[in-house]
């Protein structure tokens, strides 16, 4: 009763207060969000007059929405946030910390770039107790702490990345009413997703849309799907082995995990437009089959990010849905999940920056997010109420479920094999190279880089 | 200050400063370092003279040796040092690229390049200059052929996508197979000949840029000989071949080299329709996937580009110490 | 003068045909893009441009709610029109639509023509008849519409919304003042000093030309990426930092080679006795340079003006480096590729819009450079 009080008379002297401040989105003491420590660090902080310049990949859209979280964070200290988001900011960041312009934390989509900024020094290791707070409040705490802990320049373990926003990739997205038609049952295993497959052949459709083209980075999408086959195929460890390349590339294991997407990617008949067209579809046209009529393909397996490129007015839960890319029955490694997610680190420290962090370690600041729409977190402390839709709570329960959890390979690979050989790599393969080729390629490119 | 004054004023201060540093340099040089006066009048003219090149030259060679000698020597010197920059590994980054295969194929792709667009943009600039010279519509056609040449790389990759897309709804070149009963085919994954797809779609874009310098120069050369060659009772082909193009090829050999230069720099296209896949890749874009990563392999490739094209340069050095002669 | 050549008229007529071949071939994809810069993103990805101006049929699906269900007798009845269909009424805003076919699987979604009665997977009997009019008759009460499918000649859809959001763009305006404020001095500001090199290595003697020359002519292959960085560093090192003078000066370093190897190479074309003549008659090389120069490389200039200008008008990378990456510095085309395209991802139709709005202005340019591109001046004096 005290506490509410208490953050009774905060949210008056917020309002009080706000006369300047811009209109938030969700007014302050109101809905399922959790305001206490919200409140609690509006009281104990005042930065007025100082500025927290920040840049991300996140723009337009996407952009507003981070935005709108930012403006709680003014509102409760005062401070000014500038968020200018950019389509390449890979280059932009390389180029602002190049010319002393860095912003004073990047909010980096992919972990390898920031462990090789860390390496050169020109991050700032986060403060004390984040690594705690991490291990304590994130699910699969410690293996968020692993993921944001990079080497300095002197060869020093620190950790550098706060995540913050999860993408979900083990998910397969199909239409319900084209399943329901056609009396096809979700599958529940990866065996039963390929009786399945070969089911909506027989029947004389198509039942997977791939494309892997994306400009210079074509290639990326197949990725996903060895990634998501190696968890399926072998045992965590060995895909971690994998990941540091302590075992190499041309591995019989990742063959193996190539040759399974090759099961449905190399297949004439299981994807639309033939597995010619797989190499050249641009991965952000490829849903736009299953929502044809009559539809050219049924399935369509991407990350939870995917809603945004599908056709105008599509709804999820109605014209869209997804279910969990399933796991081998006979396998037996539990339900493996494979995500992938953005982390902020420091570029440039001030006290400001510093307060961000403590905001962003607060479960207000996901919330806030997730009720926008398109946020999935890894924060244990956030009232999932919150979510935006029943689908993404459906997400984050998948993730919630997973009994394993791995973080994209090609993210965390050097950026040449990662962000390189790898998808030039699966071009070639979905083009008729073989497994072994390919891997052997991209095993001699890694071995040229030690 | 609203934007368009502030942008305005820096216009102004920009292109000022540099006006002013021509006029005012060369008044200083003439009234008060030599003024052409008094009893050393002579000498003092001379002695500007000889000062007064430089004067011409210095923005120029500062701006040059700044911008473009500075890095090369720097990205040579880069070029020896391993991915970090730490240690000093010799020639192995250079030996490195000729080991791989990717490399190679990015050296071929190149050379067809080299070879292909300039001789096909100048042929076809030279093609349409002549033939929309006395056109009624002549400068008309000229706007449309020149017109891809405003189009960004990026844009004109898209435009392009509408022709090659492996989609019969989307690529026209597959809508007109699919209408003739052929099999969709995707022309950017044709083994060799994707790399002339590639080429064309600069040629489309460089044509125009021919077509405007050799217009230029045909309208140049002088009625009279044209004229009496006719009188003379020469056809069409011969006074084109035999007269006009010999008058006009010192501008065709700079066409030819300017094509040739932009080719070996271009990235975007091959970078945005196949990022390089299906044995298109050439040299400035298997640059970039090194850019920012292994600056040592980068530059190392940049110094092949530069070597690739050393003949051509060797060529238009020895054509101009011809003409100073 | 043709008549002379005895060029006959069949010979015009075959230039002519040949240029307009050309013409189209060469206008042909450009005009694939003006096309699509009026379509949605949807329309792009399932149709060519060239047949956005017909009438196609395409297939709906209409979600039929069960609200207005009654009773009648023992029948449950559901009645309605398939285009009152938000999503569908969209597709033909002249209220005008047409049944041609209808189906209840989106595998068939043409199984049966108007009138036809089927049987339902739910129970039931459906009727959809031409003017989109259906009529559901179920033993069972009805508590989930059924879902519909039917094929309809739909009339040609454009939009300009394309073009409202590329130009009403937050910030667009001040993109264009950024282009324009980069592109106009990084234009002229080559080009003068590269007149003045050229006049110099054209038609001064002094020591070290030759080299000069050959420097210049090797400078042109160096490849633009080679020097960002080591540049860039250069810029923060000397306070120059992320600026408008940082990028008009690499620009203008960048252009430097071309310019001077093309004005030079024109320059050295000029008559020797215009300039010689001007010499003996005691005029010094600035006179010379402003007076008689200048004005005779006219063609030369305005062509070399055009070519920088699109350039630095359509360059991205040189302005990602040297700008700073906020909304005040953003020039249009880093606005249009970092902030709207990467929010929509390949959104084509946008592509397009964006395409055509940033060809106007060096098309513009174009057409009133073009008359100095003629040799005129000169036709007369050459020999």
């Amino acid at each position: 009763m005290k506490s509410r009080l208490y953050a009774g008379v905060a949210a008056i002297a917020l309002v009080a207060s706000g006369a300047a401040a811009q209109d938030l989105m969700f007014a302050p003491g109101e809905g399922a969000f959790s305001w206490d420590s919200y409140n609690a660090m509006a009281d104990a902080t005042d930065l007025s007059g100082e500025t927290v310049t920040i840049t991300g990949p996140w723009t337009g859209n996407e952009a507003e929405k981070v935005n709108a979280v930012f403006d709680y964070f003014e509102q409760a200290t005062g401070a000014t946030v500038n968020y200018s988001g950019s389509d390449s900011f890979e280059q932009d960041i390389v180029i602002a910390t190049q010319a002393g312009s860095a912003p004073n934390l990047a909010v980096f989509p992919q972990p390898g770039l920031a462990a090789d900024m860390a390496a050169q020094g020109l991050l700032t290791p986060l403060p004390e107790g984040t690594a705690e707070f991490v291990a304590e409040n994130y699910a699969a705490g410690q293996s968020w702490v692993d993921l944001g802990t990079y080497a300095d320049a002197d060869g020093n373990d620190q950790l550098y990345g706060l995540f913050y926003r999860v993408d979900l990739k083990s998910l397969v997205w199909y239409s319900p009413d084209a399943f329901a038609e056609m009396g096809y049952d979700i599958p529940q295993s990866m065996e039963e997703l390929k009786t399945l497959t070969q089911q909506i052949v027989d029947d004389g459709g198509t039942p997977w849309c791939i494309g892997l083209g994306s400009g210079a980075a074509t290639g990326w999408p197949a990725t996903d799907w060895v990634e998501d086959m190696m968890l399926r195929t072998q045992p965590p460890a060995v895909y971690d082995e994998w990941v540091s390349n302590e075992r190499p590339f041309n591995d019989p294991a990742v063959i193996g995990a190539i040759d399974e997407f090759g099961w449905f990617a190399r297949n004439d008949a299981y994807v639309d437009g033939g597995a010619e067209a797989v190499a050249t579809t641009d991965f952000r046209d490829s849903p736009a089959g299953m929502f044809e009529i009559p539809p050219a393909c049924y399935m369509h397996r991407q990350a939870s990010f995917i809603p945004a490129f599908f056709p105008e007015g599509t709804e999820v839960g109605r014209d869209v849905d997804f279910f969990y890319f399933p796991a081998f029955e006979e396998a037996d490694l539990g339900r493996p999940v494979l995500g992938a997610g953005t982390l902020f680190a420091i570029t440039d420290p001030s006290d400001a920056t510093n307060a961000m962090l403590e905001f962003l370690k607060l479960p207000i600041a996901h919330e806030l997010w997730m009720a926008q729409g398109g946020f999935l977190t890894a924060h244990g402390g956030v009232n999932l109420e919150t979510y935006a839709s029943d689908s993404e709570r459906a997400q984050g329960q998948i993730l919630a479920d997973a009994t394993t959890f791995r973080f994209d390979a090609s993210d965390l690979m050097p950026g040449e094999i990662g962000a390189g050989a790898f998808w030039t790599g699966m071009v070639d393969y979905v083009t008729g190279a073989s497994a072994e080729d390919v891997t052997q390629t991209i095993q001699d490119r890694w071995d040229t880089l030690q | 200050m609203s934007p368009v004054l502030q942008g305005l004023l820096t216009i102004i201060i920009g292109v000022g400063g540099c006006v002013g540093y021509f006029y005012a340099s060369n008044i200083i040089l003439d009234k008060v370092i030599f003024p052409a006066r008094g009893p050393q009048a002579g000498r003092n003219i001379n002695r500007a003279n000889k000062v007064r090149p430089w004067l011409f030259l210095f923005p120029a060679m500062f701006a040059l040796g700044l911008y473009l000698v500075y890095p090369v020597v720097g990205s040579f010197y880069r070029s020896l040092f391993d991915r970090l920059g730490n240690n000093f590994i010799g020639l192995d980054n250079y030996i490195n690229l000729f080991a791989e295969e990717a490399f190679r194929t990015a050296v071929f792709n190149n050379l067809l390049w080299v070879l292909v667009v300039p001789a096909m943009a100048t042929f076809l600039g030279l093609l349409v200059a002549q033939l929309t010279d006395r056109l009624v519509w002549g400068n008309f056609a000229k706007s449309l052929i020149f017109m891809p040449m405003a189009i960004s790389f990026v844009g004109a990759s898209l435009i392009w996508k509408f022709v090659y897309s492996a989609n019969p709804d989307i690529g026209i070149i597959n809508s007109i197979r699919d209408s003739m009963g052929l099999e969709a085919l995707d022309p950017l994954q044709v083994p060799f000949w994707n790399n002339f797809f590639l080429m064309f779609i600069l040629v489309w874009i460089q044509t125009g840029f021919a077509m405007v310098i050799l217009s230029a120069a045909l309208r140049g050369i002088p009625e009279e000989t044209i004229e009496a060659a006719i009188i003379d009772g020469a056809n069409p082909f011969q006074v084109f071949f035999q007269i006009k193009v010999p008058q006009i090829m010192g501008t065709i050999v700079v066409v030819w080299t300017t094509i040739t230069i932009l080719v070996l720099k271009v990235f975007d296209i091959v970078y945005t329709m196949t990022g390089g896949n299906f044995d298109t890749d050439i040299l400035p874009s298997y640059m970039m996937s090194f850019m920012f990563r292994d600056d040592g392999r980068a530059t190392a490739v940049a110094f092949v580009i530069m070597l690739l094209v050393l003949p051509v340069m060797i060529w238009n050095i020895r054509q101009a110490r011809k003409e100073m002669r | 003068m043709d008549n002379i050549a005895g060029q006959n008229q069949g010979g015009k007529i075959a230039v002519n045909i040949t240029v307009i071949i050309l013409v189209l071939l060469w206008l042909l994809p450009t005009i694939g893009l003006f096309v699509s810069s009026f379509r949605e993103r949807d329309q792009i990805s399932n149709s060519g441009w060239w047949q956005a101006p017909f009438s196609v049929d395409l297939n709906f699906r209409a979600r039929v709610a069960a609200d207005g269900a009654r009773q009648e007798g023992t029948q449950y009845v559901l009645e309605g029109n398939l285009f009152d269909d938000p999503e569908i009424a969209e597709a033909f805003p002249e209220d005008n639509g047409s049944v041609s076919a209808f189906g209840t699987r989106a595998v068939a979604p043409d199984e049966f023509t108007p009138g036809t009665a089927t049987e339902l997977r739910s129970g039931g009997t459906l009727t959809v008849q031409a003017d989109g009019s259906f009529r559901l008759e179920s033993a069972e009460p009805i508590d989930r519409g059924p879902t519909i499918y039917l094929a309809a000649e739909t009339p040609p859809r454009f939009t300009l919304l394309n073009y409202d959001t590329v130009l009403n763009a937050n910030g667009m305006d001040r993109a264009f003042i950024n282009t324009l404020t980069v592109t106009i001095p990084a234009t002229i500001i080559p080009i003068l000093i590269a007149a003045f090199a050229a006049y110099a290595l054209a038609w001064m003697d002094f020591p070290g030309r030759g080299v000069l020359i050959a420097a210049v002519v090797g400078l042109l292959v160096v490849p633009l990426q080679l020097a960002l960085v080591p540049l860039l560093k250069l810029h923060t090192d000397i306070g120059i930092g992320q600026s408008f003078l940082g990028i008009w000066l690499a620009h203008t370093g960048f252009g430097l080679p071309l310019a001077v190897y093309l004005l030079r190479n024109y320059m050295v074309g000029l008559p020797r006795d215009i300039i010689e003549g001007a010499k003996v008659d005691g005029a010094t090389d600035f006179q010379i340079f402003t007076k008689i120069i200048l004005p005779l490389s006219f063609p030369a200039l305005a062509s070399f003006a055009i070519f920088q200008f699109l350039w630095t008008w359509n360059d991205l990378l040189v302005a990602k480096v040297f700008l700073p990456s906020g909304a005040e510095s953003q020039v249009m085309t880093v606005k249009i590729a970092d902030d709207l395209l990467g929010s929509r991802g390949g959104d084509w139709g946008i592509l397009a819009t964006a395409a055509f709005v940033s060809i106007a202005v060096p098309l513009i340019v174009f057409f009133t450079m073009q008359r100095y591109l003629v040799r005129g001046l000169l036709a007369g004096s050459v020999k």
